[in-house]
């Protein structure tokens, strides 16, 4: 294998690659190291985040404080196809030269980053009587290993395909979507291993996270995001198997993964029914949580709660974002989560010690985290606005820069009333269990740059509406951020100070940027709409 | 969840009933109309299904193109059989899907946005239409427009009565400011040209601002270029007090505009 690699390695040193000429650098398509090895090759963008530890953190500096001024749009994929009431939410995955997208509807595509155009196209039919899948038509990204794509789908299936064709190698169904099941994220692949999650916690639901052999297509082992009867955890509920089996927390957000501990850590959505509680009693264990999962079995080691018995739909299905740094004078290795609540955390990701939670966002639920880790409720919802169901802050990416230590995201600042109502539990339909009053006149979106160390706002720059586009830094300086309005923005992301930005026609929602190298030239993409734009100097 | 048993029970119950009332698909006229349950029952299901993009109050949320659906009957003058259609089908080329509702569902929802839906002026108004033209033409015609002639800073008015009630154009009257709709929201500025500047705001976003100048002009502006940048509370359009518009004047001038035609 060694040497196989050493004389691919010495043909592409020696050999010129004219434009359009996509000679295959390594027709075997990525292996685990190449996964492991994430952004040490920024040719290539392999995984959600780029890397394992979701940070989308870019070691590229060809684009720079200086120049970015000058970044223009190189060319525009139009998809054909829109998003009810959502966003293009995908993040492309690069190997040699061609970018593997997913779309809405379960659309997708290969395509040449050179200039957009298709190489093969891939659209699924799907059936009339979507539950969650038609409410949220959304899919956010391929997941790759070798040649093979997996994409999860509106109906809950997840599928493989040949990436070199877009030929459906294998299908296996992850839940019944007529009960309210959906699949929308970008699955996590490691050595021998597609890990998934699923939607739906509106539903009669139960969350869970799968894991499949690449393969054979066969499911290894699964996690139950609501325990069963008498299982750890079910203390944190009723003593009733049916609500235990309808209990929500979804697990819709893919998670990150540390390889020396092999470890994966996933974010949990909310309990069902969303708002309405009278049937719930307790924390609802592990819905709101982030849970340490041992990727070679789907064993719990650890997992921690940011709202325990919510209810205000603030699924925690968040990036997490793993990193090494300085905490009080020595080394550890931390998680961090900015959380729909409205806090920002850090937990050591070993243990889950809770170590620090502090407010990013104006209004609050919380006075505090105490230092048992539990939140201290200052109102519960009777002392006017609360973050809306939307949170302050959601699914799409924030990013971590190093050095800077610098948590970058988007926060909302909304103003919501909750009025709980029993809900009709019917299977196939949405179950919030009540209404919300969203005061309009009160929201705001903004970026902010929060310090690791203390959660203190080191910077902000305010979007006039509540935002759902995610960020993405490169070392040289650089974050880069979408609004709900369409701008494409690079700031400077130690400042805050907006250095450009690009009207793309369409909010930007829920997606992040990406960026590579091809050809000596820095690209940097973002889906807006119906369209996926591509810049460069 | 015991409750939530007899909940489920005594919904279906009811749908066993309120189906038997239902024996036709797609009836030009609703079978629940006289049944107050069913407007209750539609606004549970409204809730749950509808009011991620309509809102709670069904008024719509403008950042997602959802229309408000309290104004839908009178400004677009629609049926309930369209509204069961619109529902039904959804709206093609839109992000309005359409909906796998069973007949008798897809009529609780129709129920429920009719008795949310602002009504228009029923009755006719007692005034002088003649003096309300000239009144119209006097105060009003500069900023809105009229059967084709007027200007265009504010609202359409043509037959605005048959849209709105007549207490809420009254108070929409008297006091301009204490609701001023989305597209005509007020805001000043000086410009980098020191040319001081009052308009609508039609669109803005972090880097720029779109509006509709007192000159009834649509410019566009970097913020950059902009200082003294205020957004007022108070409409553009002035409050006509009794000693300005005595409230004869205001019922002859409601009396013009409810003898105009639709726009």
């Amino acid at each position: 294998m060694f040497t196989n690699k050493f004389i691919k390695l010495l043909c592409i040193s020696f050999t010129i690659l004219p434009f359009g000429q996509s000679i295959a650098q390594d027709n075997d398509g990525p292996s685990f190291e190449d996964l492991l090895n994430g952004f040490n090759d920024p040719t290539r963008w392999l995984t959600y985040s780029g890397d394992y530890s979701g940070r989308r953190h870019s070691p590229l500096t060809q684009i720079t404080l200086n120049n970015v001024d000058q970044l223009r749009p190189v060319w525009t994929f139009q998809t054909g196809t829109t998003t009810r009431g959502r966003g293009f939410e995908t993040t492309p995955l690069l190997d040699n030269g061609v970018l593997y997208v997913t779309g809405s509807n379960n659309y997708a595509w290969a395509l040449d980053a050179r200039t957009g155009r298709a190489f093969w196209r891939y659209r699924r039919n799907l059936p009339d009587d979507l539950t969650y899948g038609a409410s949220a038509p959304v899919n956010r990204g391929f997941g790759m290993l070798g040649n093979q794509l997996f994409m999860v789908t509106l109906d809950a299936h997840l599928m493989s395909f040949d990436r070199r064709t877009g030929d459906v190698l294998w299908e296996r169904e992850l839940a019944d979507y007529r009960i309210g099941y959906a699949a929308t994220l970008a699955p996590l692949v490691l050595d021998n291993k597609v890990i998934v999650g699923i939607s739906g916690g509106e539903y009669q639901t139960r969350g869970f996270i799968d894991a499949f052999d690449p393969i054979s297509g066969e499911r290894i082992w699964r996690f139950n995001t609501v325990p069963g009867p008498g299982e750890p955890g079910s203390e944190t509920w009723p003593d009733d198997p049916a609500v235990l089996a309808t209990g929500g927390g979804g697990t819709w957000m893919n998670g990150s993964y540390d390889s020396d501990l092999n470890l994966i850590y996933w974010g949990v959505g909310n309990p069902n029914p969303d708002y309405y509680d009278e049937n719930r009693p307790g924390d609802n264990l592990y819905t709101d949580s982030i849970v340490a999962l041992d990727a070679n079995t789907g064993e719990l080691r650890w997992h921690y709660q940011f709202t325990p018995h919510d209810v205000n739909d603030w699924d925690s299905n968040h990036m997490p974002v793993l990193a090494n740094i300085d905490w009080e004078g020595e080394s550890r290795r931390v998680v961090m989560v900015g959380n729909r609540n409205g806090f920002f955390y850090v937990l050591d990701r070993v243990t889950g010690e809770f170590l620090l939670g502090e407010p990013f966002t104006a209004t609050t639920w919380a006075r505090e985290i105490g230092s048992d880790g539990r939140p201290i409720i200052l109102n519960d919802g009777s002392q006017g606005c609360l973050p809306d169901p939307w949170g302050s802050t959601n699914f799409y990416p924030p990013s971590f820069y190093p050095g800077l230590d610098l948590f970058i995201l988007t926060a909302r600042e909304t103003c919501a009333t909750y009025v709980p109502e029993e809900p009709a539990n019917i299977q196939g339909q949405s179950n919030f269990g009540g209404t919300v009053f969203i005061d309009a006149e009160k929201g705001y979106g903004a970026l902010r740059a929060l310090d690791v160390h203390t959660g203190e706002l080191e910077w902000e720059f305010t979007y006039p509406s509540p935002t759902f586009g995610g960020v993405m830094t490169t070392a040289s300086g650089l974050a880069f951020a979408g609004d709900h309005e369409g701008n494409f923005m690079a700031f400077n992301a130690e400042t805050g100070e907006n250095l450009w930005h690009y009207q793309t026609g369409s909010r930007i929602w829920g997606a992040a940027a990406i960026t590579y190298m091809l050809d000596g030239r820095q690209y940097v993409l973002i889906p807006s709409g119906t369209t996926l734009q591509a810049f460069a100097l | 969840m015991i409750n939530n048993h007899k909940f489920v029970i005594s919904l279906n119950a009811f749908l066993v009933l309120i189906i038997l009332a239902v024996n036709a698909h797609s009836q030009a006229v609703n079978p629940l109309e006289s049944d107050p349950r069913a407007a209750r029952l539609g606004g549970s299901i409204f809730r749950a299904q509808c009011a991620t993009c309509h809102g709670a109050d069904a008024k719509g949320i403008s950042t997602l193109d959802a229309p408000d659906l309290t104004m839908s009957w009178v400004e677009r003058q629609l049926s309930e059989e369209e509204v069961f259609q619109t529902i039904r089908e959804g709206i093609p080329g839109s992000i309005m899907p359409p909906h796998t509702f069973n007949d008798t569902e897809v009529w609780m929802l129709v129920s429920f946005l009719k008795s949310v839906a602002e009504v228009g002026t029923t009755n006719q108004i007692a005034g002088n239409s003649d003096r309300g033209a000239r009144l119209f033409s006097s105060n009003c015609s500069r900023c809105h427009r009229v059967d084709g002639k007027g200007g265009s800073l504010g609202p359409e008015l043509s037959n605005i009565t048959g849209r709105r009630s007549q207490d809420a154009l009254v108070r929409s009257i008297r006091n301009p400011s204490a609701n001023i709709t989305r597209l005509y929201k007020p805001i000043s500025f000086i410009t980098v040209g020191n040319e001081s500047v009052q308009g609508t705001i039609k669109s803005e976003d972090a880097f720029s601002i779109q509006l509709m100048d007192s000159n009834q002009v649509l410019r566009g502006f970097s913020k950059l270029d902009l200082r003294e940048l205020r957004r007022e509370e108070q409409s553009l359009m002035p409050s006509f007090t009794e000693s300005s518009l005595s409230d004869s004047d205001v019922n002859d001038l409601l009396s013009y505009l409810q003898s105009s035609r639709s726009p």
